[in-house]
């Protein structure tokens, strides 16, 4: 095992890590920026050192200044969690030079999975088609993405080579505006992921997005731990996860199948440790691939819940070379999981990001629920980063138990001093269609309808409405005493003793 | 007694504050019992032996209510404060002056209008990139911009002075 983890990331993914390492009793390291010096993952930490200015550029994608930092304090092994360096084949090269152990695949599967041929290739010789797009055809420059759009046909996306999270995507409607919207991306991924690459693919209308996770040992082990339905998405941000799939449901031969295709997209490209495939999934479940993901990924925890593997842990383990202590015939899907991500995003007005100091951070307990938070009381939300802030998950026998679970958990969630995005997911929650697992990835744009600041419930309101006006009443009687004191011309303890006199 | 006005998306409510234990909201009379917990941010609140737990802040004057998983802006005012208010309300409709502010620190992607040109309610006026998204500042009203202080490629704080609306 390692002697020492330094985890290059920050927030909630840090946290996690950082749990794992714990459990294992390997001694972890934070890292940090100018705005996260106080942030959970450093005082969770068993040591923590600066790393620089709070731009990401400048901190948690400074590859050379992390791996000097690493071998500084002597951590053997870095984990990258998602995001910032997490799909760079040239980080994972650099550990590797410096005799750093690198928490995820090697950097030829990295790369691999970059360009993707090998596993479209794969996965083509298997019987699925592939999602069409230039993805395999390397970095082009905006003149020949241009040239072979219409190739393609619209509407297509626009997607960062190092990308996640939506961030840096642009639905392309015509020619004409594509131009202009290249740009918009590869500036958006440049300023995410250090890398302004993109690439086409063409959309699927109607398509759920369904995903594999697989474990790959270095002994030649891959099993894959069932799938993901992550079709509640807005612009291509996942907000939304459940295991297993209401559409998959218990389809056991389709899911058996899917996992054999990402067993075999991995082995491919000698995929090591965790990794995703990703598919899209029509109405007729005729299934495309649609890339791999070669890193942790943010909704893991749904699928701990249902198999009961630790999937940090198993990365750690993977990584010391330890073979895989599961076979694929012991994994089975226990219950029904979801996770609902908390983003610092204003659900009445449009998603805006919010930015300020949580004051309180109340989290919800009890029963089958998991939160995986970088947020706490006086926790200032800066600017620099994602607005995920939180990850709630809760774990049910069924999916309407769950989802009964998710909705009570929601409501003990209280965030104070910035708006989140909990009445987001408590209106999804309460959607018939979705209720009924009839969902794909248009929902929320196409379907569900938009949170209206006017509550459906009258009552709640008129309690709303008692409450601000009970809590200023208390307020300004509160300021009317501090007046009172400052005016009063009698020496304190007579004032005190007055006043003791008027309570009963 | 204490009369106030609580106005939530348009609907008001009259709440008279009798005593620590008696209200009256739009005329009808409730028991209750009100308690403050943890630095007045959290509050218990039994009404006709309903248990509601409560968190409210305020936020640019604005109470924001958490309330079984909702959340809710209620503007409130005591009658002073309304007479206030309805007085200096007449004497700023008439210059109806919008200043529009940046709701969060961020990076100036894009300025789609131009000084003098006419908005309609919903145009997208400043791109403002934040938390890694780009985000689209919209009209709050129809009208005209009279002035532009914020530039592309400028990295604006919170509150800071966009453009102004006219």
């Amino acid at each position: 095992m390692f002697n020492k983890i330094l985890i290059a990331n920050r927030g909630e993914i840090a946290v996690r890590i950082i749990r794992a390492c714990r459990e294992l009793d390997i001694p972890a390291v934070a890292l940090y920026s100018d705005a996260d010096r106080h942030s959970l993952h450093v005082r969770y930490a068993d040591e923590a050192y600066y790393l620089g200015p709070s731009k990401a550029s400048e901190s948690y994608l400074r590859g050379d200044k992390i791996i000097q930092l690493a071998q500084n304090c002597g951590a053997d092994a870095i984990h990258p969690g998602y995001g910032f360096l997490a799909e760079r084949a040239d980080f994972s090269q650099a550990c590797q030079d410096h005799g750093i152990i690198f928490i995820g695949p090697k950097p030829s599967s990295i790369a691999a999975m970059g360009d993707k041929q090998a596993a479209r290739a794969t996965v083509t010789a298997a019987g699925v088609p592939v999602v069409p797009g230039t993805e395999g055809q390397g970095n082009l420059p905006d003149e020949q993405l241009i040239a072979l759009a219409p190739e393609i046909g619209f509407p297509l996306l626009i997607k960062p080579t190092a990308g996640g999270g939506g961030k840096g995507m642009r639905e392309v409607q015509n020619l004409e505006v594509m131009p202009g919207l290249l740009e918009a991306s590869r500036r958006e991924a440049e300023s995410s992921f250090g890398d302004g690459n993109i690439f086409l693919e063409k959309v699927i209308q109607g398509a759920r997005h369904i995903e594999i996770q697989i474990l790959a040992d270095q002994q030649g082990n891959v099993i894959h731990l069932g799938e993901r339905e992550c079709s509640i998405q807005r612009r291509h941000q996942k907000l939304f996860e459940e295991a297993p799939s209401p559409f998959i449901g218990s389809d056991q031969e389709l899911r058996e199948r899917m996992g054999e295709v990402a067993v075999q997209a991995a082995r491919s490209v000698d995929y090591i440790n965790a990794g995703t495939i990703e598919f899209l999934m029509d109405e007729d479940k005729n299934y495309y691939f649609l890339e791999m993901n070669t890193r942790l990924q943010v909704e893991h925890p749904v699928t701990e819940e249902v198999t009961g593997i630790d999937i940090v842990k198993e990365q750690i383990r993977i990584a010391a070379g330890q073979p895989l202590l599961v076979k694929q015939e012991d994994i089975s899907l226990t219950g029904w999981a979801m996770e609902c991500r908390i983003n610092a995003e204003d659900p009445y007005r449009g998603f805006l990001p919010s930015t300020g100091i949580i004051t309180q951070s109340l989290l919800p307990a009890g029963p089958g629920v998991r939160v995986d938070a970088g947020i706490y009381s006086g926790y200032e939300i800066s600017p620099y980063y994602d607005a995920l802030i939180a990850k709630l998950i809760v774990h049910e026998s069924s999916r309407e138990k769950t989802i009964a679970r998710m909705k009570r958990a929601l409501e003990e969630y209280r965030v104070i001093g910035i708006r989140t995005n909990i009445p987001f997911h408590q209106n999804l929650l309460q959607n018939p269609d979705f209720l009924a697992g009839n969902f794909n990835t248009q929902f929320l744009q196409d379907v569900l309808p938009p949170l209206s600041a006017i509550h459906q419930d009258k009552t709640l309101s008129e309690i709303a409405a008692l409450a601000a006006t009970l809590a200023a009443h208390e307020q300004s009687q509160r300021s009317a005493l501090e007046i009172q004191r400052s005016k009063r011309d009698v020496s304190n303890w007579k004032w005190v003793s007055r006043w003791e006199q008027t309570r009963e | 007694m204490e009369k106030y006005f609580a106005e939530i998306e348009g609907v008001e409510y009259q709440i008279e504050i009798l005593s620590d234990n008696l209200v009256v909201i739009n005329g009808a009379p409730y028991e209750l019992n009100f308690q403050a917990l943890r630095q007045h941010l959290s509050y218990s609140l039994l009404l006709e032996g309903k248990s509601y737990e409560i968190n409210t802040y305020q936020d640019n004057g604005v109470w924001e209510v958490l309330l079984r998983g909702s959340q809710f802006s209620v503007q409130v005012e005591d009658e002073r404060e309304r007479r206030l208010r309805m007085a200096a309300g007449q004497a700023s409709k008439e210059e109806g002056k919008i200043i529009l502010q940046a709701p969060m620190p961020g990076l100036v992607i894009d300025i789609r209008i131009k000084e003098g040109q006419e908005v309609e309610e919903g145009d997208v006026l400043v791109i403002l990139e934040s938390m890694k998204m780009q985000n689209e500042i919209t009209a709050p009203r129809a009208g005209r911009t009279t002035r532009i202080q914020a530039k592309v490629n400028e990295h604006v704080e919170r509150k800071q002075v966009l453009l102004v609306l006219e």
